[in-house]
């Protein structure tokens, strides 16, 4: 999607038509009241401005305006606190559907473009991979509203799939092909110093052909200098590693990967493995079900501003333990799954390890995307995942109560 | 695995903001060009308006107004190195960081390319510029705040002017520095053992230093990528250094054929074996030849910044040099800018009342209203010139009629 600032516009902008009136109501209302015949020497400022105005529009609005008439706005998908999605195509070739996003303005937040809306075109415009979801092109509509343009994902999400235990079957191969789209595209993240930090399966979503692509760069930011501080106040809580938990303010590509974890885990058992009410329990549920992270195991923990765990201290499960409820995906598979849980981030299996993991190699291989279970999902369901706030769910989501606590927009400075 | 290289290729950096000098002379040229037919058009359809300084346009006897003098794309490239000055001055007072000031220099200078001085105000865009770098570094000031420190109180004003900004830039927050890559070839310049401490730190404070002025000056973003000018930087501080990291990282030399004296070396029919091609490979890549050019490349970007070199904040915040070398232009530019777009709120004002009234703005909730797809190819196809554009025929220099 080379988008050369240089790219010629149409023959006439070297030339503007100054006396083009954009909007035909525009003369009425500079008419001037006069009785007599008087020519009306001022006309009020504002009127002035606007007949200006719509004369001509300068270089980059006519950019801008070519941009959007490459894409036909069809049918609202859905509408949330943050975003109105509408289905869209291309004006070009009819049959490329794309979701349209366009930014609300919040009410909250009062200055300027929100931060979700700035996190996530700073990314998807650098970030160009078959497993993230692919930015066409972002255009302002008159009244300032942004638009991103992205590819359709009519197949609704992974969190979808896995819950509809009753409709959709699934087995190891299966998981080991959304696994690996999962990881490559976080590989791909990484590899470009980019943490995602919103990693669960609601925002993995499924193309036409299968193929699973990672969503919603509202939280997303670049690794930081060493030494600087960033929010702890990330990744929605059910896949939020403990060091988060525990207030680390200086972290790494490892929160996304223990996120991946969990979403390994709930891929097999089909439930959410660690789902806590609230942010003391969900430290309760990771001792218990992984272990309790100590000075031995995790040196330096003990030493995090908000580290508090249960007094009854549970050993680091060993990967036997594991086999009975996670077994389906073999012993290599759940290798896998427990170096993704690794308490301490630093000894955490990094996503360039997990793509040479040697589950890859051992059978089953994985399903060939065409050939992946399916859903119902459909337009309804990307309208809902498009449109929801990065990090927090709207209310009507039964699963709202999982939310990530909300940014401190002035930390981190 | 796509390589690095590969990676920046697809950066918005690479596709969208870099080009050769002559390119971007064109563009600006054509941005210059565009300014003022928009702005003499301007004038000419409005006689009776006084523009907001200017008696340039006084009617003459004939009742035409006389055009300004604009200024010239050169007069326009020291306008923009003037307030990049004034918007690192401006970083350095509100105390942002490094990347965050080098980032709002960008963005300044990418808006000004498809943007005319002549059309935007750059002493708000500069603040405008500032404050979006913040958040495109993932700092979230309230605007309140961010403007207090530069004596401001109308947030309105820069809130105006941030859209607006987001658009110029065309949507590309990610400005790639090179600041990181200097912190690494210090690293490797101690990996190499031989060297002085002292000479590293002081090679690298004074990189550092360049690169927070020298780059965001000149044009080094359009035409280098990051690592070039952090080498560039560096061989202005050290040249021995630099050439010794460029040598020691492009150190390949073919070794020399171990076929033995008796077998000559092989031609262009004998089969390519797997080794040759190996070595092709890594003369591809880290070979003299490549060494050579990047040393070129390099020396080109070293001339550049010399151009600038951080001591020459002194020039630019310098009064005499001020009063000789940049009222003159300003006040050129306060009798030719455009009276449109000059006041970014009552712009933003004027932009908000024109989408409210448009009757078909795309803004409509196509479910409330469904549209047939003839409907929906009025509102964004190529019927809009023919349909919407009305031709308005040329003012009646007293105003419209009765």
């Amino acid at each position: 999607m080379a988008v050369s600032p240089l790219v010629a516009p149409p023959a006439d902008a070297l030339h503007p038509h100054p006396h083009k009136s954009a909007s035909p109501l525009k003369r009425q209302a500079s008419a001037v009241p006069s009785s007599n015949g008087t020519p009306a020497l001022v006309r009020p400022p504002g009127q002035d401005i606007q007949a200006g105005l719509s004369m001509s529009l300068d270089q980059v609005e006519q950019m801008n305006e070519q941009e959007k008439r490459k894409y036909i706005k069809d049918k609202k998908l859905g509408e949330g606190t943050y975003a109105i999605v509408y289905l869209g195509k291309s004006r070009h070739d009819p049959t490329q559907q794309v979701a349209i996003k366009k930014i609300k303005k919040q009410k909250e937040y009062r200055d300027g473009m929100a931060p979700d809306a700035v996190r996530e075109l700073k990314y998807l415009q650098e970030l160009h991979h078959p497993n993230i979801i692919n930015l066409l092109s972002a255009f302002s509509s008159k009244d300032q509203n942004l638009n991103l343009v992205l590819e359709y994902l009519p197949l609704g999400d992974l969190e979808a799939l896995i819950h509809d235990v009753n409709h959709v079957r699934y087995g190891a191969a299966d998981i080991k092909a959304w696994m690996g789209m999962l990881s490559r595209a976080i590989w791909f993240c990484h590899a470009n110093r980019v943490l995602h930090r919103d990693i669960k399966p609601n925002n993995l979503l499924i193309a036409a052909d299968g193929e699973v692509k990672l969503a919603d760069f509202g939280l997303a930011r670049s690794f930081a200098d060493p030494g600087h501080r960033m929010t702890a106040n990330v990744i929605t809580r059910w896949y939020r590693p403990p060091e988060l938990l525990f207030g680390a303010r200086h972290y790494s590509g490892a929160v996304d990967i223990w996120a991946v974890g969990l979403v390994f885990a709930e891929l097999i058992i089909r439930a959410p493995f660690l789902p806590a009410e609230n942010e003391v329990e969900q430290i309760a549920l990771i001792c218990k079900n992984i272990g309790t992270p100590t000075e031995g195991n995790w040196p330096g923990v003990t030493k995090l501003r908000e580290y508090i765990v249960p007094s009854e201290v549970v050993p680091v499960w060993e990967r036997s333990a594991y086999m009975t409820r996670f077994g389906a995906v073999g012993v290599d598979g759940v290798d896998l799954l427990v170096r993704t849980l690794a308490l301490d981030p630093r000894k955490r299996i990094t996503a360039h390890e997990i793509l040479e993991h040697k589950w890859w190699r051992t059978d089953p291989k994985p399903t060939r995307k065409e050939d992946l279970p399916r859903g119902g999902g459909g337009e309804e369901k990307m309208g809902s995942d498009l449109k929801r706030r990065p990090g927090m769910d709207d209310e009507s989501n039964p699963r709202g109560a999982k939310v990530a606590r909300k940014l401190d927009f002035g930390a981190g400075k | 695995m796509a390589s690095e290289d590969a990676r920046y290729r697809q950066s918005s950096q690479f596709r969208l903001w870099s080009f050769s000098p002559s390119q971007l002379a064109a563009a600006r040229e054509k941005t210059n060009i565009q300014a003022q037919s928009s702005i003499a058009a301007r004038i000419a359809s409005t006689p009776n308006t006084s523009a907001p300084t200017s008696n340039a346009n006084t009617p003459d006897p004939d009742g035409t107004p006389s055009l300004p003098d604009f200024l010239t794309p050169a007069e326009e490239a020291v306008m923009v190195s003037f307030y990049v000055s004034e918007l690192l001055r401006a970083g350095d007072h509100a105390e942002v960081g490094e990347v965050v000031k080098a980032t709002g220099a960008a963005f300044f200078r990418r808006f000004y390319v498809t943007n005319s001085i002549m059309t935007y105000p750059p002493h708000d865009m500069i603040i405008v510029a500032l404050f979006f770098a913040c958040k495109a570094e993932g700092i979230f000031p309230r605007i309140g705040e961010f403007i207090s420190k530069f004596g401001r109180d109308r947030p309105e004003e820069i809130l105006a002017g941030e859209y607006l900004l987001c658009q110029g830039i065309r949507f590309a927050f990610d400005v790639k520095h090179p600041f990181r890559a200097l912190k690494g070839a210090a690293m490797e310049l101690r990996r190499l053992g031989d060297i002085d401490e002292q000479r590293i730190n002081n090679a690298e404070r004074r990189a550092r230093e360049i690169l927070g002025f020298s780059p965001l000056i000149t044009d080094a973003y359009f035409h280098y990528t990051p690592s070039q000018i952090m080498l560039a930087a560096l061989s202005l501080a050290d040249r021995v250094l630099a050439e010794r990291l460029i040598s020691h990282t492009f150190h390949y030399v073919a070794p020399p054929s171990d076929s033995g004296p008796g077998t000559p070396m092989a031609t262009g029919d004998a089969p390519v074996s797997r080794r040759d091609v190996k070595v092709e490979d890594k003369e591809a890549i880290i070979g003299s030849h490549i060494r050579d050019k990047v040393l070129g490349t390099v020396l080109a970007c070293r001339d550049m910044l010399a151009k600038e070199l951080p001591e020459r904040r002194e020039h630019w915040g310098n009064k005499v040099v001020y009063k000789a070398q940049i009222q003159p232009i300003r006040k050129k530019l306060n009798k030719c800018r455009d009276p449109d777009r000059w006041n970014l709120v009552e712009l933003q004002r004027a932009r908000r009342e024109q989408a409210g009234n448009r009757s078909d703005s795309e803004d409509d909730e196509p479910e409330e209203n469904p549209r047939s797809l003839e409907k929906d190819a009025a509102v964004f196809g190529d019927a809009l010139p023919a349909k919407r554009r009305k031709v308005v025929k040329t003012e009646d220099p007293f105003g419209p009629p009765l």
